[in-house]
């Protein structure tokens, strides 16, 4: 399918087809969240091509749920801003992440390394990092593990708009748990020594602290920020 | 909001939209221009573990009890049985059985 070109970044349907699979244990997790999701914007008066819409193009849970507190039938230049804003700390964690990206898909042409990163999100983020530090090189795995999450978070939270309510509460069914939990899974093999010692260390104490102390979402930001460096200046 | 896409809504989610497509690519643009030295590319290299950890740590230190255990199961069993299916599992399983018993 692809023509030869000199990067060694590879593009296949296996892969692809993996990193699809890697989401599976999500999947009630990230069910029941995009219900949720998708109810709490029926209450606030979307409509199930509104929240289709919003899921589809804004594709980020958790800044989608946080807007909703504060949503409004009108909308003024200011109030425009202040979403934006919102959504901008929410999900700075993103330009990190992106960051991150750099040194692999920046081999890529860029009409295929920004299309992919439309689809970077949290979990598909971690499984393929943990991919790549595992040696794997071919970026139709996060395209997988994207257009999967993706798919997954339109219908969940589209279906939760035409359901409503009577969900179970997700902290009995511990929902809040499950991507926390995939994340550990994501970390656990990246343990090689001393670097992850010092950087995982500062980022959990700083990100901790800053948790406290500074309000909003920076401490994401902050944390993770001051662990890569301290690890990346830890030689070991 | 009673019809099928109301425009006030749509200009909110298009907001919303832009702003996280931004969040998506810049830092990627960002490190385009900043040269892969080796120090550079090893701060990237930490940078995946120290967001994961960033996000996780917080969350283990503002939830309850049955919360920081269930992601302790977690830990222990993405080591132990070198699985995600079963890491997610034993943490939903700890901190819901933990819960319903009212911990």
């Amino acid at each position: 399918m692809d023509a030869p070109s000199s990067s060694a970044v590879r593009f296949s349907r296996d892969a692809f087809l993996a990193g699809a699979r890697v989401m599976v244990p999500l999947m009630p997790g990230m069910w029941l969240f995009g219900l949720a999701f998708g109810a709490a914007s029926a209450q606030k008066g979307f409509s199930w091509l509104e929240t289709a819409l919003s899921s589809a193009l804004v594709f980020a849970g958790l800044a989608q749920m946080v807007a909703l507190e504060g949503w409004q039938a009108e909308w003024t230049v200011p109030s425009l801003l202040a979403l934006a804003l919102l959504t901008f700390t929410v999900n700075m964690r993103h330009l990190l992440m992106a960051a991150s990206m750099r040194p692999w898909f920046g081999e890529l042409p860029a009409w295929k390394s920004y299309p992919s990163l439309f689809l970077l999100a949290d979990n598909n983020w971690a499984a393929t990092m943990r991919y790549y530090s595992q040696g794997g090189r071919d970026a139709a795995f996060f395209v997988g593990s994207g257009s999967f999450t993706w798919v997954m978070w339109v219908l969940s939270s589209t279906a939760g708009q035409v359901i409503g309510g009577g969900l179970p509460d997700p902290k009995a069914v511990a929902i809040d748990v499950v991507v926390p939990a995939f994340f550990i899974a994501m970390l656990v093999p990246n343990w090689k020594g001393r670097r992850e010692v010092v950087g995982w260390g500062v980022a959990a104490l700083v990100s901790v602290a800053a948790s406290f102390l500074v309000p909003g979402w920076w401490f994401i930001f902050i944390g993770a920020v001051s662990g890569a460096v301290a690890g990346g200046f830890s030689d070991d | 909001m009673t019809s099928l896409l109301d425009a006030p809504t749509l200009i909110a989610i298009c907001v919303m939209a832009a702003t996280t497509l931004f969040n998506r690519t810049a830092g990627f643009v960002v490190m385009r221009f900043i040269p892969l030295t080796p120090r550079v590319r090893r701060i990237l290299e930490c940078l995946p573990g120290a967001v994961i950890v960033a996000i996780v740590a917080p969350t283990a230190a503002h939830g309850d009890l049955p919360l920081a255990l269930g992601l302790a199961a977690a830990l222990l069993a993405a080591k132990l049985l070198r699985s995600d299916f079963f890491a997610v599992l034993a943490a939903v399983a700890v901190t819901a059985s933990l819960r319903f018993a009212g911990l």
